[in-house]
């Protein structure tokens, strides 16, 4: 509407945040558990006076800052660039409710990445003591950043009756603190913290894996089970701090959990279903992989068996945040904003005005311009769908003449209560205009014989 | 009386009439052997987990499918209408795809492992025969859902034995049911499916069972070049055991994550009065003989049925060849012969996978 649209065919744009967000929760997530693991380790190393231990920290925390100081903050990086490129609406509305959070987490960012530093090149340099405390600033730091990224990422899930009610009103920042203590903030929270110590627990795995058993059975027995202990929280408590999230978010989005429980049908949304799913088998293997074959048999664990662990957390993480994405559907954020961007309250003013007479970026400036068709497209399908890759409109509409594909965007258009679509999908916002030329574009894409000699209608130029 | 005691009093009532202590001891005994191939041996484990997986599942669907003329719409309703109906046929297909790449690749890790030799021959024979028999499951249940690719697939696929010379016609026409592929084929398919095959295959594989017990694992010749004393060994019980359930357990994993991220689709519902829609195929483990079968046919001499012929009898030529190896390359002595097996098993391989790729890239 306010910003050029970000065309990215066969990934389609969300795939360009999601492969850059679960790499980077993966990286975050181990920062802010390793932040907690690497004092803890180092305290109890030195009251037991394990110097073995002592030393395989100092190996670990180098991989600890390489990790979480290099991948872990370029990600972070990246995901803004992609946020704000793919998604400008939204990020425009994260950036005037939460900037004062986001200086905040910046803040703590940088005392994060300084002492992860400090703390590993003054290994053996420093007071013992001083060094532990280092470790608990880091610690500090990192769960700072988690409780302050916490609120605004529920914020976008449930934002809540008292920031909805000055939405739009231009004193939306006045809510910040509503906004902030959302209605899923405190089951998400509980619920990271569990998978920080969860993913503390799988790269200390892989660290203490590579320690030879044959020669240092002890340390590596002692490492192994040690770190294999840090998902007990997310054993004993994950059901139930799920129940709690669940039953905090609105039963509208709670439904859509469901509807992939009777059906696998392409266009039904039954996704999300499927991909919780995974994180059921693979969370419940994480569990088991690791008593076995980690807390049974720590001398005998190996590189493999590490890797194998981690890949399987990588796969729960990676259908945990998809799945916590697609719970928002229709919006991106919760009755405020539909997913395309589309502000809840502007629909009805598109619907008179046309899409088109909002967007202020249709006209490319050269003589060649987009037709309104692929405008309306970009805009209002872009978000979720392409043409011919991820969620395919050419796939999805097959078989479908022109009066039927017409009358599927009608169907979206009118957004009737009782419409299948109506539970995931925004309304295709705009005039009956606006309905021909996507039906038109689209028609071109779906049955290119057909559309042959189609005139496309150009847009307007501003 | 503690939980404790209560257990242990009815270990000693059961161990009493069945021995368990006796099988473990047993089981204590046995070792699986380390070197670098040992990677291998786990597959045969992997097959027989994803057969358990297609047992379970396929008694759920069997509650909802409905075999003849209701069969396309009794699936539609497990795929579209049950409650994780959907999840029970992807798991179940996915299986038996998953079943048969680990049997082949468990199939070849013993041919190159020369697993087939003295005293194993009858190891050898028989997984060849669960082989042939799996295969049979995999193009009976590729019908029973009726819609029109398993349809026009299974149609041609039927008209390969009508080739075979006199009785060729009579063959297919008893699997069909007719003299053309309808709701009686299903029903005969099904009932081979459920009943039939069953009934050869769990007996068999128990016998393949029994046997890998009683000769253990072969060491392959690299490893047999070095004294058994200096060999290396885990324990099978629990060492093996507990890195084959870990197997099992990430083979669960990749089947759910199959199953979920592809489910299973179901196409429109059979026409028999419709031409045959485009890109009819097999499946990829039919692939192979399917393409060589029109590769021959493609051979200028050899053009209509003679070509057919002759591709179903170098087919069974080779299949014949490949069983029959224990009998050729049968002792560790055997250099030369050994090493004709070897190419022999690579040249398969290699055919194996070059009229695959063929196949896929020419589906019209």
């Amino acid at each position: 509407m306010n910003y050029p649209f970000w065309d990215i065919p066969y990934l389609g744009s969300g795939w360009v945040i999601g492969i850059i967000a679960i790499f980077h929760v993966m990286i975050s997530q181990f920062a802010v558990g390793g932040g907690l693991y690497l004092p803890l380790a180092e305290r109890k190393a030195m009251r037991e006076g394990r110097s073995d231990w002592l030393q395989e920290l100092v190996g670990y925390s180098r991989f600890f800052l390489l990790l979480t100081g290099v991948f872990g903050t370029i990600s972070g990086v990246g995901i803004w660039f992609a946020i704000g490129l793919t998604h400008p609406e939204g990020t425009s509305t994260l950036i005037h409710n939460f900037v004062f959070g986001w200086a905040i987490e910046w803040v703590f960012f940088m005392v994060e990445l300084s002492t992860a530093a400090v703390y590993y090149y003054t290994w053996n340099r420093i007071d013992p003591k001083l060094h532990l405390t280092v470790g608990w600033v880091y610690a500090g730091a990192s769960v700072a950043t988690l409780v302050i990224i916490n609120g605004i990422l529920t914020f976008m899930l449930t934002p809540g009756d008292t920031w909805l009610a000055v939405a739009g009103t231009g004193h939306e920042a006045s809510k910040f603190w509503n906004a902030f203590f959302n209605p899923t903030y405190w089951p998400s929270l509980m619920l990271r913290t569990c998978v920080c110590c969860s993913l503390a627990g799988i790269w200390a795995l892989i660290s203490a894996s590579r320690i030879d058993g044959g020669t240092l059975p002890q340390l590596k027995s002692s490492l192994v089970k040690w770190s294999t202990r840090w998902l007990i929280p997310s054993f004993v408590a994950m059901p139930f701090l799920f129940a709690w999230y669940l039953a905090m978010v609105p039963a509208s989005q709670r439904a859509l959990l469901r509807l992939g429980i009777d059906t696998a049908g392409a266009g039904t949304f039954s996704t999300i279903t499927r991909i919780a799913l995974i994180i059921i088998i693979t969370s419940a293997t994480i569990i088991g992989v690791a008593y076995y074959l980690a807390y049974r048999n720590p001398v005998e664990f190996n590189l493999a068996h590490a890797v194998a662990i981690l890949m399987l957390a990588l796969m729960a993480t990676g259908a945990g945040e998809y799945s916590r994405e697609m719970l928002r559907k229709p919006f991106v954020i919760g009755r405020w904003m539909y997913s395309n961007g589309v502000r809840v309250p502007y629909a009805a003013k598109i619907d008179q005005q046309g899409y088109l007479a909002h967007s202020e970026w249709v006209w490319n400036g050269s003589g060649t311009s987009y037709s309104r068709g692929e405008a309306i497209f970009r805009g209002e399908c872009g978000s979720c769908h392409t043409l011919e890759g991820y969620r395919p409109l050419t796939s999805l509409l097959a078989g479908r003449d022109r009066a039927n594909i017409e009358s599927f965007i009608t169907m979206l258009h009118e957004y009737k209560a009782d419409s299948p679509y109506h539970r995931f999908m925004p309304p295709m916002v705009g005039t009956r205009q606006d309905v021909n030329d996507l039906t038109d574009y689209l028609n071109a894409h779906v049955n290119p014989a057909a559309a042959v000699g189609l005139k496309t209608v150009q847009t307007a130029q501003k | 009386m503690t939980t404790k005691t209560i257990a242990a009093s009815v270990y000693d009532w059961v161990d009493e009439r069945l021995g368990i202590t006796e099988l473990a001891a047993f089981a204590r005994h046995k070792t699986v052997p380390v070197h670098a191939q040992s990677f291998w041996y786990y597959w045969g484990g992997i097959s027989l987990f994803l057969f358990l997986v297609q047992c379970f599942t396929g008694v759920l669907l069997l509650v909802y499918y409905r075999p003849g003329a209701e069969a396309f719409e009794s699936v539609r309703q497990i795929t579209f209408v049950m409650n994780f109906g959907w999840l029970i046929r992807s798991a179940h297909s996915w299986a038996a795809n998953l079943m048969m790449f680990s049997v082949l690749v468990h199939m070849f890790s013993v041919y190159f492992m020369k697993a087939y030799r003295k005293p194993r021959e009858f190891g050898w024979l028989s997984g060849m025969a669960l082989l042939g028999l799996a295969s049979v499951f995999g193009f009976s249940g590729y019908l029973l859902p009726m819609d029109e690719l398993s349809y026009f697939a299974t149609k041609v696929g039927l008209q390969i034995p009508v080739a075979i010379p006199f009785v060729g016609p009579a063959i297919a026409n008893m699997l069909r049911g007719g003299p053309d592929v309808t709701e009686f084929t299903v029903q005969r398919f099904f009932a081979l499916h459920v009943v039939v095959l069953p009934a050869l295959f769990v007996p068999l594989l128990a016998f393949h069972l029994f046997l890998v017990q009683k000769h253990g694992n072969a060491v392959p010749p690299s490893e047999e070049l070095i004294a058994p004393e200096h060999r290396k060994s885990v324990p099978f019980m629990p060492t093996f055991l507990r890195k084959d359930l870990a197997m099992w357990i990430i083979s669960l994993n990749v089947l759910a994550l199959m199953a979920s991220v592809f489910p299973w689709a179901l196409g429109k519902q059979y026409d028999a009065l419709a031409p045959a829609p485009t890109g009819i195929h097999p499946e990829w483990y039919f692939m192979s003989p399917f393409e060589m079968l029109k590769l021959l046919g493609m051979v200028n001499w050899l053009q209509g049925e003679s070509g057919e012929i002759a591709g179903i009898l170098l087919f069974t030529l080779g299949i014949a060849l490949w069983t029959l190896i224990p009998f050729y390359d049968n002792d560790k002595e055997s250099g030369r012969r050994g090493r004709i097996a070897h190419y022999f098993g690579l040249l398969a391989i290699f055919a194996l996978v070059a009229t695959t790729a063929i196949g896929y890239w020419t589906i019209r």
